[in-house]
């Protein structure tokens, strides 16, 4: 018998039993779709994130915050000790800079960075909102990152102390064109001070000089952001009353490997290995190993349900088996081989598991797309300016059709060995 | 005239759980191509267990048994395919592939023997004609009377030009009128196509238009005598 005749043969089998077949396809369908929608969305928010990061990161620069602790921390502790102190007190400081951007030909600039959460207060706009202040030199900060520009008034490289840069979103905060804020106007900005008891509110009164244009992604208080508030590092410096810096961005005149290691190295010995020295390539190399764990895990979970599919099957292929008994006894004494029936067999969860395989592809791509345009709608939560675009790369594509035919082949085998293996007198003995 | 099967002292034993029950008891037998052979004996005695071993749809326990030849006993699961690719087996209980039409019944005997589709096609029609269900071909068994399943059954014994034609009572669940339909298109086959027949029967009458009747008792050849 052919392959073509051997398929036709499992096609009209199947076809038979029309419900069952759906059921049993159902199971693979659900698991594959559970597979391709995950992976589809984690592959999708793995590129926003790492997308919207390099947005805020410069491939030429480091950073350079305080370790948390002594050893070589780079990268995993990034984040955690905002604040400019760690638990031993060490410290960053603003006048470190220059010394900083002499330790190598290599070093084009280092910047300093103070961050603070505060206030943007407006009495005659009515607004007052919650924003980060970021005392920075604007114009270092602007030639580190060119999406630090105006798109309303200027960003002054020699601003007056009471100058202010705001990011798109505390002017337009619903990103809807109604501006609270225009360059020339006059707002407060607040902050708690917690270093005295009791706490008490600090303020000054600021002078908007420009409206960044939108920057787009997410803040992670290293490149300019759509809520933050830019004032000039002098201003900070006294306002906050430090003189420490929670970052430096150290700029350096290209991006090779060895050029990041060699200054990396610098910098912590200046700072006596205090001092974790983050590149943007080390942060995109975690993201990528968080992303991985979280699809193995996802996709383990999702196969869980193709195991429990793959059980279905070969219990109704047991259950067919049984039922087809007499057929296979009459198959054999027509002078098919065992070799053959056992195709016929394997034929079935063949057609099976490609059918529930394509279906579940389609059926995980729609799913996944509904989810983002959940997500980018709103209707959750997060203000709705979360896009994901799902991703279907041909590895998942190509994977989850061999995972569904594998798996319910798998299943398939002991029953079709079963069949094979039947006598034909006894099968036609069987009512 | 060359033998085509030949059964030296065949011996078939079943194992009820532990008591034994020996279907068949020391048969020697001998069919020379182009016989017509019924076999005729009581219920039990063993004529359907000797027609599966004569068709390879069992092996038997002890003896000889050869087939076009071959000594069946000593084939495996797969050349055993083979030689019942080249019998025609007619069931008493028609064993037709209920899904499937009168000619897809016939063709699917057919694809096993890895017949072009075209062939299948023709020949199918071709046979469904000769035993008289030219109307019929596209009938599934349930559509079909007892006598045309029976005769459906026959077609595709015949399916891959078979060199003899074993039928297990192939009047055993058909009418006396029908039967003697089929009785004629077995002799039309054994006559005019040289097909070499062995039936098994229980009615006596049926029995004695074949050339030579075997009596079978408890499992044993009572009397095998030209008719
Ligand atoms: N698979 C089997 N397992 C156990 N015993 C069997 C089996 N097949 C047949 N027998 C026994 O072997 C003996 C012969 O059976 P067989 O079917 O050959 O008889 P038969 O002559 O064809 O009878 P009938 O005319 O009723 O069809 C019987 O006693 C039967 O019970
Ligand atoms: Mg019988």
């Amino acid at each position: 018998m052919n392959v073509i005749d051997v398929l036709r043969y499992a096609f009209s089998a199947i076809k038979l039993r029309k419900l069952r077949a759906a059921l049993t396809t159902l199971g693979v369908i659900i698991g594959i779709m559970a597979i391709v929608a995950l992976l589809a969305i984690s592959q999708g928010l793995q590129t926003t994130i790492s997308d919207q990061l390099n947005q805020g990161l410069s491939a030429n620069s480091l950073i350079v915050i305080p370790s948390i602790d002594d050893s070589d921390n780079e990268g995993g502790g990034f984040g955690v000790s905002f604040g400019g102190v760690d638990s031993s007190g060490f410290r960053l400081y603003v006048n470190q800079t220059s010394e900083v951007e002499s330790l190598s030909p290599n070093i084009t600039s280092a910047l300093a960075i103070i961050q603070r959460s505060g206030r943007i207060v407006s009495e005659s706009e009515n607004l007052n909102r919650s924003i980060t202040i970021y005392g920075v030199d604007y114009a270092t900060y602007s030639q580190t990152y060119s999406s630090f520009e105006a798109e309303y008034g200027t960003v002054p490289f020699n601003p007056r102390n009471d100058t202010i840069v705001v990011g798109s979103r505390v002017s337009d905060p619903r990103s809807n064109g109604t501006q609270f804020v225009f360059p020339g106007d006059d707002v407060a900005l607040l902050w708690l001070n917690a270093t005295v008891l009791p706490p008490v509110y600090e303020n000054y009164t600021a002078r908007v000089s420009g409206v960044l244009g939108t920057v787009g992604g997410f803040s992670i208080g290293v490149g300019p952001s759509d809520t933050g508030v830019y004032i000039p590092l002098s201003t900070a410096q006294s306002f906050f009353d430090t003189d420490s810096c929670d970052m430096m961005i150290v700029t350096l005149t290209n991006s090779d490997n060895a050029t990041i290691t060699e200054v990396s190295d610098l910098i912590k010995d200046y700072y006596g290995g205090q001092v974790a020295v983050i590149s943007p390539e080390a942060i995109q190399s975690v993201l990528t190993s968080v992303f991985s764990t979280i699809q193995l895990f996802l996709v383990g979970i999702a196969a869980i349900s193709l195991l429990v599919a793959g059980i279905s099957i070969m219990n109704i292929m047991i259950v067919s088996l049984i039922e087809r008994t007499r057929e296979i006894g009459i198959l054999k004494a027509l002078g098919m081989k065992s070799r053959t029936v056992l195709m016929i067999f394997l034929a079935e969860s063949v057609i099976i598991g490609l059918m529930g395989a394509i279906m579940g592809i389609l059926g995980g791509w729609g799913l996944a797309n509904v989810t983002a345009m959940v997500l980018a709608s709103g209707i959750l939560g997060g203000g709705g300016n979360f896009t994901i675009t799902p991703m279907l790369s041909p590895t998942v594509v190509f994977g989850a059709l061999i995972f569904g035919v594998g798996v319910s082949v798998i299943f398939a085998l002991y029953p079709a060995w079963r069949a094979s293996k039947l006598k034909p007198v006894d099968a036609l003995r069987h009512e | 005239m060359s033998t085509i099967v030949e059964a030296i002292d065949l011996r078939k034993t079943y194992m009820l759980g532990k008591i034994p029950v020996e279907a068949l008891r020391g048969i020697n037998l001998k069919v020379d191509s182009g016989d017509f052979i019924s076999i005729l004996g009581p219920s039990g005695s063993g004529k359907s267990t000797l027609l599966n071993l004569i068709g390879a749809l069992d092996k038997p326990t002890s003896g000889t048994l050869r087939v076009g030849g071959v000594n069946v006993g000593r084939l495996n699961d797969n050349r055993l395919s083979e030689v019942r690719l080249k019998i025609g087996f007619v069931f008493q209980f028609f064993n037709l592939i209920p899904r499937l039409t009168a000619k897809a019944n016939v063709e699917l005997a057919m694809s096993i023997s890895n017949m072009s589709v075209a062939e299948r096609s023709r020949r199918a029609a071709g046979l469904l004609n000769v035993v008289g269900l030219k109307d019929r071909m596209h009938h599934k068994p349930a559509e079909l009377s007892g006598g045309q399943q029976q005769r459906v059954a026959i077609a595709r014994a015949l399916a891959n030009k078979p060199k003899f034609l074993l039928l297990d009572e192939p009047t055993g669940n058909v009418d006396s009128k029908t039967a003697l339909e089929v009785m004629s298109l077995i002799h039309k086959l054994n006559k005019e196509n040289g097909v070499s027949i062995i039936m098994v029967t229980h009615d006596q009458k049926l029995a004695r238009e074949a050339r030579r009747t075997v009596h079978m008792v408890d499992g044993e050849i009572e009397s095998d005598m030209v008719n």
